[in-house]
């Protein structure tokens, strides 16, 4: 098989397997499970034998899918580097959470819509990270965004996750509607779309770099990222299934946005990045505040990804996009392990979300809590002296990079935004984890099955080894290889390195055990509220951001909407429709009254005729 | 001389003519037309064209308007119905006027100065040919002569026309049954 | 004889106009062909002595041909109109308009 083929193959695959369960399946929810699982089991073993064949060097196919005069969309494959460490990421993790669904999932009614739906996100996201040009990304980017609707809105019957998965997909349309005109634009300004294409242009040219399509293009990362201001979708995205919150909300389709920013990094001007390092890390304090106020386990960890996208968007724009790959493939192996471990309890403690109606996991649920706790110690930054979990590395060097930068703000920011992480998560852990039951569900929880528990496990491995890039395989990692050192030679004399190190030890630790005494082990009330409720109230109203749009769309947007509703039926339909076949029973019946019965009509109709033929005979003019 | 008959003829045509549009008895207007075409059959000799002032009483006063004469008769319209055949007054008024009009237009047409008056030459036995034109003769060889060869074409199209009317009539007055198989 | 052209014409285009007033005005079917035939009869006159003044045949052939057609003509008009009788009973205008809505 040409390396070509293979890409092929682990593109098809899950849409073959999404296929096969949507027209066969869809009863069989049992069978439909295994086909998804075997797809991406199909996809991990084909990106497998892609990375290999990609060692020699990126593997380029195009063919031209459709053709307007002197326009082609075509749709094509580069694999380069990039590409290969996205794609194992997305398969090994897809496919340990498929294996977790199995066990999550096993009662559920609609379970072959689910896999259908996530055999489908697959098929979407392997196409947006093997796509080589604009239009064919957003194809894929379309796709995903409605595997996200689909998937948030399994629970039919629930108002909340109708509402959520509308929200997510219509706040994504906002972002796409920049991302579709910059595509023009960029169309316009090179004459092509395709990324190497562009790439070369702006090598060979500089001045060709224009703010405004990277501005546009970056429209389509707001929405799908979920950046100020389109962050609103991702908290209520959480009303899906947990694994679906695991796959798409957490490691893979918001990282699709950063993903798209760094396949396009040379499109991008210093203003405009200074622009997203300052949007990024705004939203990773944001929701580092927001996290205090909720009380949901899946909300909690809905607010952290919105703050680690956050970060890794402030190291983009702060000009080390291999470093935001880093921060991405290691988020998603601990943000992976953190929701399926949060699924876990919500499974056991028959789907109770409330971290004050639990307690005490530790002891019913020991392999849980344990990969759950390496996965709240990776995302605190876990680490001392150069050593440490996942997220030491990649949020280190993200700080690290503030640093060099000599931009103090941001990394003041972001270092304050790494302490409330840790005290968050401390939160949840201490209250969720330690204590004594709170309710009858807890008191009755047990373990998960061994089809939950492996994903678990082995995410759990990848979070604590997955930062020492000394470990990866040959032919991963190389732009990650490629942006460490290019920072650590910009940290000439390795202080920035040191003082960073020094104040994460800290924040982790102060984060960590500064909730342990503030918020207790197991207690009943959450302690901010108990004690200055109105903060807590200001943190839970989120910078009222919900209400502000709702506003806006009831008052606002539903007036012109009604408007332009009265214009279409009455333009539209009433004068130009209704008005062109009145005119055309009108020519009818005029011709009727040519046809009368009587013969004198006809006489007179006759001389009227010649004398219309006599005049434009003697040239009258008509 | 030939003036005067000229006027009388013309006078004669034209009060048929009016007198065939606007009598309420189909017969005698019948009878009318065939003074019509009398008449105008007298102009054409005038004109010195006797063949065809021939054909003309022969074909048009002999065969046409007996023909319309039996058709009349069989049809027996009403006297009675034939009485309220008249429309009502503002339509007879427009007509009246509408003819008057056309009468004005075509006299003013054709009697000015501004159009060019031929001179009538007279006949001779052997013409040279005057325009591309057959030559005038009165003798009705001459209209063998120009029906047999320049206007071969439409002398046989013309047999075959009084061939498919001759068809057509029969086919068209055919009785059909009650019973028709 | 001294008469000129246009008194011919203007006696043709007389017959015509009169023909035409026939037509427009009378309900009797026949009266309406016979009109006609007088409006065929005025083209007649003005083609002989158009031929007649310009010295050439041609004019005179085609009233030939004229009066030729117009006799298939009028036999198959009459033809028709036996036949309108037959099936509506009436050959008045104003009673043969089954086409009018």
């Amino acid at each position: 098989m040409t390396d070509a083929q293979i890409l092929l193959a682990a593109l098809l695959t899950p849409l073959l397997s999404a296929v096969l369960i949507a027209c066969f399946l869809r009863c069989r929810g049992t069978l439909a499970s295994y086909v998804s699982v075997a797809a991406a089991a199909a996809i991990c073993a084909f990106s497998y034998l892609a990375i290999q064949a990609c060692e020699a060097g990126p593997v380029r196919a195009a063919v031209d899918w459709l053709q307007f005069g002197n326009f082609t969309v075509s749709m094509g494959f580069l694999f380069d580097g990039e590409a290969a460490t996205m794609l194992a990421m997305v398969a090994f993790v897809g496919l340990l959470i498929h294996i977790f669904s199995l066990g999550y999932m096993s009662e559920d009614k609609s379970k072959g819509r689910f896999f259908a739906g996530l055999s489908i996100f697959m098929f979407s996201m392997v196409g947006i990270i093997l796509a080589d040009n604009l239009i064919m990304i957003f194809v894929f980017w379309e796709l995903v965004g409605f595997s996200s609707y689909m998937l948030i809105g399994h629970y039919l019957d629930t108002d909340e996750a109708a509402a959520a998965s509308k929200k997510a997909f219509i706040v994504n349309r906002i972002g796409d509607l920049g991302f579709l005109v910059g595509i023009v634009y960029a169309y316009w300004h090179f004459g092509t779309t395709n990324l190497e294409a562009m790439g070369a242009a702006v090598n060979a040219d500089p001045s060709l770099i224009s703010w405004v399509i990277a501005a546009l293009l970056m429209c389509g990362f707001i929405g799908k990222s979920a950046q100020f201001p389109l962050h609103v979708w991702l908290p209520d995205a959480m009303a899906g299934p947990t694994p679906v919150s695991a796959l798409i909300h957490a490691a893979t389709m918001v990282a699709a946005g950063v993903y798209f920013l760094i396949r396009i990094t040379f499109l991008f001007p210093e203003s405009v990045l200074g622009g997203i390092a300052i949007l990024g890390t705004s939203v990773a304090v944001y929701a580092g505040f927001c996290a205090y106020g909720q009380n949901d386990i899946k909300k909690i960890l809905a607010y952290s990804t919105l703050s680690q996208l956050g970060y890794m968007s402030a190291a983009f724009g702060l000009g080390y996009p291999g470093v935001a790959l880093f921060h991405l493939i290691t988020h998603a192996f601990f943000k992976a392990l953190l929701f399926l471990g949060a699924g876990s309890i919500i499974h056991g403690c028959h789907h109770e979300q409330d971290i004050f109606k639990m307690g005490g996991m530790l002891k019913k649920m020991p392999i849980t809590s344990i990969t759950f706790f390496i996965g709240v110690l990776a995302l605190c930054g876990f680490g001392i002296a150069g050593v440490g979990f996942a997220g030491y590395y990649s949020k280190d060097a993200i700080l690290i990079g503030s640093l060099v930068k000599e931009n103090t703000l941001i990394f003041a920011l972001l270092l304050g935004g790494a302490f409330l992480t840790a005290g968050y998560m401390g939160r949840l852990f201490w209250i969720a984890f330690l204590g004594q039951p709170k309710s009858e569900a807890a008191e009755n929880a047990h373990e998960s099955p061994l089809t939950m528990l492996i994903p678990l496990v082995a995410l759990a491995v990848l979070s604590v080894a997955g930062g020492v890039l000394d470990l990866w395989p040959q032919g991963l990692g190389e732009n990650i290889k490629a942006g460490m050192k290019h920072l650590h030679h910009a940290d000439t004399d390795h202080a920035a390195a040191h003082t960073v190190h020094l104040w994460a030890m800290v924040a982790w630790i102060v984060g960590l055990v500064g909730s342990f005494f503030f918020y207790g082990v197991g207690k009943n009330g959450d302690a901010l509220q108990n004690r200055a409720k109105p903060v807590y109230e200001f943190l839970k109203a989120r910078l009222w951001f919900d209400e502000i749009y709702g506003f806006y769309v009831a008052k606002i947007q539903q007036r012109v909407a009604v408007l332009l509703s009265f214009l279409d039926i009455f333009l539209i339909k009433g004068l130009f429709v209704r008005g062109s076949a009145g005119l055309v029973g009108l020519v009818g019946a005029c011709s009727r009254s040519l046809v009368v019965g009587n013969i004198h009509g006809y006489v007179y109709w006759f001389l009227a005729g010649i004398l219309l033929l006599w005049a434009l005979a003697a040239g009258v003019a008509l | 001389m030939l003036d005067i008959l000229f006027y009388v003829f013309s006078a004669i045509t034209l009060i048929a003519a009016v007198l065939m549009v606007l009598t309420p008895n189909a017969v005698n207007g019948a009878m009318c037309m065939i003074v019509a075409f009398i008449g105008t059959a007298a102009l054409f000799v005038l004109l010195e064209a006797y063949f065809l002032a021939v054909i003309q009483v022969v074909v048009y006063a002999g065969a046409v308007m007996v023909l319309f004469l039996f058709i009349i008769m069989l049809l027996d319209v009403d006297k009675g119905e034939g009485a309220t055949e008249y429309k009502d007054k503002l339509t007879i008024g427009a007509a009246a006027i509408g003819f008057l009009l056309l009468a004005m237009l075509v006299c003013s047409a054709f009697s000015g100065s501004h159009l060019p008056e031929p001179v009538l030459t007279a006949v001779t036995e052997n013409p040279e040919v005057f325009n591309g034109g057959v030559p005038f003769t009165t003798s009705s060889k001459s209209f063998g002569y120009s029906l047999f060869t320049k206007y071969m074409l439409p002398f046989q199209v013309a047999g075959f026309l009084l061939l498919a009317a001759m068809i057509g009539v029969i086919v068209v007055s055919k009785k059909h049954d009650v019973a028709e198989d | 004889m001294t008469v000129g052209l246009n008194a011919f014409l203007i006696v043709a285009g007389l017959l015509f106009a009169v023909g035409l007033l026939g037509v427009t005005l009378r309900q009797n079917t026949l009266v309406i062909y016979m009109s006609l035939e007088l409006m065929l009869n005025a083209v007649n006159l003005a083609f002989v002595a158009f031929s007649r003044y310009n010295g050439t045949m041609d004019g005179n052939l085609f009233v030939f041909f004229i009066i030729t057609v117009a006799a298939a003509e009028v036999a198959l008009g009459l033809a028709i109109i036996v036949a309108l009788f037959r099936r509506r009973q009436s050959v008045m205008v104003d009673q043969l308009n089954a086409l009018s809505h």
